[in-house]
């Protein structure tokens, strides 16, 4: 493994002059090397399929054999296309619901669990137990949660004397409040594991030298954790995004994006255009548009994070 | 920067090089030409396609057919990747008429118009596009109401004796709960299974309306009537079919319901659930599906129902002689003699004379009474889906229309209206 | 090196810290404190595990008593035949061999790679790194229903459909773990590398010494969230494997349940809890590397 590198430098010794550009390729061949093994397997499996959708977007392919191009036509029908539109403005709703709820809570509990509490591994592993039961049983059980008439919910609802509890998944008004409870419920493990990971690298004699200095829990948390947190919260709220941006799985099992149009999202727009009404370049089409979203407000993320950074 | 780009460029290239040549053909028999491959699901509950096979076997000498087990609820995505990737089986069996036009489109469907078809078999319409046949059928279920003679003795109401419209069953409905309440027995008059057709297939077949025109005022009045029954509790409402994930089977089976519309399939799986102990023992019958007015009620008349065949479409990437032997096996399948076959293990064979019907009613378990002679035998069965490429399109954008209606959240006009306004928008 | 030195030893015992506030805060109120916060986490604890144990208990229900109205949370007769049933009647022994082979592959190659090539993107500068990096994180976002055609064409062509490679090589190499590594990296300090380089220590040999036992903490994480991903995966073995040799869990359940005449949701659960377990223990076993990974490890020397 270290042989690259030796090679490298016994290069470098014997022509000090053009050291500077040497140097540059020394670093960009043990930079290449690094990344190879994982990057051959990405650009086969992901990266070429994915550059296909593309191509595929500017086509009417409906996935068999040959396809014709048609430049941006899809686009233009995208544009025109009325479930398009309820579907990117319930992914918007869902995401901006869903985003801070579930940064809020994970961290919360990241925090409330990242100490040596006794039993604290139980506790851990409970705040895990939605992320691996089965999407299945989720859903069962929050429909029968939910259920109107005879859900517990709705009957501690009525019990404090709330005269109308909402129909949950079977109200267009609160079908996407419900599934970003359930989805935040089911995903704040996942994200916890990440937070507790990151807060690994708060170094606590910051914290206690804060403490010392009369700082209060809100202040050492904005002013030692947050910013030491800051790779990781980068890391969480990209991901999160991007899989807010692209539910699927969730709504399918529990609202089938109904009642209605109430939860349909741009993933499941995509899979019902291209697998039920096999139109594979419309649908890549509005893959293109979901990639470019999820792309524009990363970039976004991106540049916050590196003017925080500096 | 520029590396990268160019990196991309390539990729490009290559993907498109590597997913272009993929669409040119082959099957997943390959070159072996007494083998024949058949696309089925759920082979163990679906007895179907062991029989046809061994039939077809026993007329062809040394003829294999190999079935190919595909998952019954992602059937049609599974199919699809396999002839995408040219691995696709020899005889493309249609589970759902609404994907044949795609399936036709891409060409991966044999012009099958030269197989003969007996006389008077149906559905063979459903799998024409332009006048050319894709798919021949083999089976053809209808919708029918089925009812459970016990409950109805117990809350002292007649049978239904196929003279029934809509407003015959909401009374008998609300009779039964009458009696249920009088009798202390724990059952709703009707259950509903949670589909888009329990109402739409209905509706459109009975009032003759064409799916694609794009005008679903139609629907107002088959929504109105579900909605009171709904509210009268003479059904079990939609939302709770949802929350408590009921199942048609469990709800007539173990008789928490007294009567339910419900395709012809159900027959064979009620009698073999009668049988293993997972449902109840008691009487049962088949009804005619109430009708829209007197004009088609009655024994002497031809109730108007509606339900899809099932078929056999024939892979157009196989090479001749074994499209020869695929268009024998579709032949064999809508023949007389797999027909009775058919009907022996309770399937609705499309062809169905009077032999058929005789061989369906002499499974053990099935009812004897004439009326479910009459309604299994006697009906015209108008095509849920037209063979048309938007079918699929205005089906998805219908369902939303029922689940908003069902569920309460949205009232039918303004829901028929969203409709209209989608089909026309987006469709087409 | 002060803030080396800060990393690497151990974190000062907490003990010191409790007793600098209890002399402060007083030692009741502190008592109230600690047993209201016991009982906000009995509470949480209880909501999230409460699905799971419906599931526990409609494992133990016969078909027709799992959805009853209104929900009856503990079985009325206990059937534990749905376990032996699931036990005998289906090859569950296979599905597990099948999903552990895969779970364990991917994870591996994941964890492997991905933590390789995130230092290649986080400690080394040469040109198109941005750019490179931003395509990897940017294919994420790209719904995978939408490539999943293309590439089963692909893998297919290749004669790698129906096969346990396909599923290990779909989820082996995705960007996620890329992405993860890098970022913990970026909080290890450079000044750790420097020292290492003035030492001799090659590019390589800083990745295999000091970052890998420095990030045991996201390792874990990121090792445990691939492994439970690819254990609950039902789309991906839903598409490529359809010889019953190599079905997966979530995959043979499924086919096991739907080849009933209808759902039988009482040993559909009954199979979820048995794949449930194995993770369940992982994680108990493993969460405590989430948090320990820098006190432990330390540097030699």
């Amino acid at each position: 493994m270290s042989i690259t590198a030796e090679q490298t430098t016994d290069a470098k010794a014997k022509v000090p002059k053009r050291h500077v550009s040497r140097l540059r390729l020394r670093y960009t061949l043990i930079g290449w090397s690094f990344i190879l093994p994982n990057f051959v397997g990405f650009v086969l499996l992901t990266l070429i399929p994915v550059v296909t959708v593309f191509y595929m977007s500017l086509t009417n392919w409906n996935i068999f054999g040959s396809s014709q191009f048609i430049g941006l036509d899809n686009f233009v029908r995208l544009a025109g296309d009325s479930s398009f539109h309820s579907a990117f403005g319930n992914t918007l709703y869902f995401a901006v619901l869903h985003i801070p709820l579930t940064i809020a809570v994970s961290l919360g509990l990241a925090l409330l669990l990242n100490s040596k509490l006794r039993g604290v591994a139980f506790f851990r592993t409970a705040a895990f137990f939605p992320y691996i039961t089965s999407i299945v049983a989720i859903a069962l059980v929050w429909n029968l949660l939910l259920s109107p008439q005879y859900g517990p919910v709705n009957q501690v609802l009525g019990f404090l004397g709330l005269q109308n509890p909402p129909g949950w998944l079977t109200s267009s008004d609160w079908a996407m409040p419900a599934v970003v409870v359930v989805e935040t419920w089911r995903r704040m493990g996942y994200y916890m594991v990440l937070f507790l990971a990151g807060l690994q690298t708060v170094p606590r004699e910051l914290h206690e030298a804060a403490r010392t200095d009369g700082a209060n829990a809100l202040q050492r948390f904005r002013h030692v954790t947050l910013p030491a947190l800051r790779p990781t919260m980068f890391f969480v709220t990209v991901m999160l995004t991007i899989e807010s941006l692209k539910i699927l799985d969730l709504i399918i099992v529990l609202t089938d994006g109904g009642p209605g149009q109430a939860t349909t999202v741009i993933a499941q727009f995509i899979w019902t255009k291209g697998f039920e009404e096999n139109q594979f370049g419309y649908s890549s089409a509005a893959s293109v548009v979901l990639f470019l979203l999820c792309l524009i407000v990363t970039i976004i993320q991106f540049l916050w994070n590196k003017r925080k950074a500096v | 920067m520029k590396r990268t780009s160019t990196a991309v460029v390539g990729i490009a290239v290559a993907a498109l090089a590597l997913t272009g040549c993929s669409g040119g053909g082959g099957t997943a028999s390959g070159g072996d030409e007494n083998t024949l491959t058949v696309s089925g699901w759920s082979l163990s509950t679906t007895p179907e396609f062991q029989l046809l096979a061994d039939g077809f076997e026993a007329q062809h000498d040394g003829v294999t057919v190999k079935l190919v087990e595909y998952d019954p609820t992602d059937y049609n995505t599974l199919l699809t990747a396999d002839l995408a990737a040219g691995k696709g089986p020899d005889v493309i069996t249609q589970k759902e008429v609404k994907y044949l036009p795609t399936f036709q489109q891409g060409g991966q469907l044999l012009d099958v118009s030269d197989v003969t078809l007996p006389e008077g078999i149906g559905g063979a319409d459903s799998y024409k596009v332009d006048g050319t046949a894709y798919a021949t059928p083999y089976r053809q279920d209808s919708w029918v109401l089925y009812y459970n003679k016990a409950l109805f003795d117990e809350a002292g109401v007649d049978y239904p004796d196929g003279s029934w419209t809509w407003d015959d069953y909401a009374d008998a409905a609300d009779a039964l709960k009458s009696g249920f309440e009088d009798a202390g027995v724990k059952a709703t008059p009707i259950y509903q299974h949670s589909w888009q057709s329990t109402v739409q297939g209905f509706a459109a077949a009975q009032t003759g309306s064409d799916l694609l025109a794009g005008d679903y005022g139609y629907l107002k009045d088959y929504y109105q009537r579900v909605l009171d029954l709904q509210e009268n509790g003479d059904q079990v409402p939609y939302n709770t079919v949802m929350a408590n994930k009921l199942t048609y089977q469990g709800e007539f089976g173990k008789q928490s319901a007294a009567m339910m519309p419900m395709g012809t399939w159900f027959t064979a799986t009620l009698v073999s659930q009668q049988e293993s102990g997972e449902a109840d023992d008691f009487e049962w019958g088949i009804a005619p599906v109430p009708q829209l007015d007197d004009s088609t009620t009655g024994t002497d008349a031809t109730p108007v129902t509606f339900g899809d065949p099932t078929g056999f479409g024939v892979n157009a990437n196989v090479s001749d002689e074994k499209a020869q032997l695929a268009k024998e096996f579709l032949e064999y399948a809508a023949s007389e003699d797999a027909a009775k076959a058919l009907a022996g293990i309770g399937i609705t064979p499309a062809l169905l004379n009077d032999a058929v019907t005789e061989a369906y009613f002499n499974v053990e378990g099935t009812p004897q009474d004439d009326l479910s002679k009459f309604a299994l035998s006697t009906h015209e069965t108008l095509p849920e889906n037209p063979a048309d490429e938007n079918t699929a399109a205005i089906q998805n954008i219908l369902n939303d229309l029922h689940t908003a209606v069902l569920s309460g959240s949205q009232d039918i006009d303004s829901a028929i209206a969203d409709a209209e306004g989608r089909v026309a928008n987006e469709v087409g | 090196m002060s803030e080396t030195k800060m990393l690497i030893t151990p974190p000062s015992p907490r003990k010191r810290a409790a007793g600098g506030q209890a002399t402060g805060a007083g030692t009741p109120q502190r008592k109230i404190g600690r047993a209201l916060l016991y009982v906000l986490l009995i509470a949480a604890a209880a909501a999230l595990l409460l699905p799971f144990f419906w599931m526990v208990m409609s494992s133990l229900k016969d078909a027709n008593s799992v959805f009853s109205v209104p929900i009856h949370w503990i079985p009325e007769i206990f059937v534990w035949d749905n376990y032996v049933e699931i036990w005998q009647k289906s090859d569950i022994l296979v599905w597990i061999r099948n999903t552990v082979v895969v779970s364990v592959g991917v994870t591996f190659l994941q964890v492997t790679t991905g933590s390789f090539a995130a230092y290649g993107f986080s400690r080394i500068r040469f040109r198109g790194r941005d750019a490179l990096f931003l395509l990897y994180v940017a294919t994420i976002a790209v719904p995978w229903q939408s490539y999943m055609i293309p590439q089963f064409i692909m893998l297919s062509n290749a004669g790698l459909a129906n096969t346990l490679w396909s599923i290990l090589l779909l989820q082996a190499f995705g960007a996620f773990g890329v992405f993860l590594m890098k970022q913990y990296y970026e909080t290890i300090p450079e000044e750790l590398s420097e020292a290492a380089r003035l030492d001799g220590l090659s590019e390589y040999g800083i990745w295999a010494r000091i970052m890998v036992p420095l990030s045991i903490p996201a390792i874990a994480s990121l090792a445990l969230l691939t492994f439970v991903n690819t254990w609950n995966d039902f789309l991906g073995p839903l598409i490529y494997l359809r010889d019953p040799s190599l079905w997966t869990m979530q995959l043979g359940l499924n086919n096991f349940v739907s080849s009933l005449y209808n759902v039988d949701y009482g040993v559909l659960f009954a199979g979820l809890v048995i794949s449930v377990v194995p993770i369940a223990i992982i994680f108990l076993l493993g969460q405590r590397y989430f948090v320990e990974g820098i006190a432990t490890s330390g540097m030699k020397g």
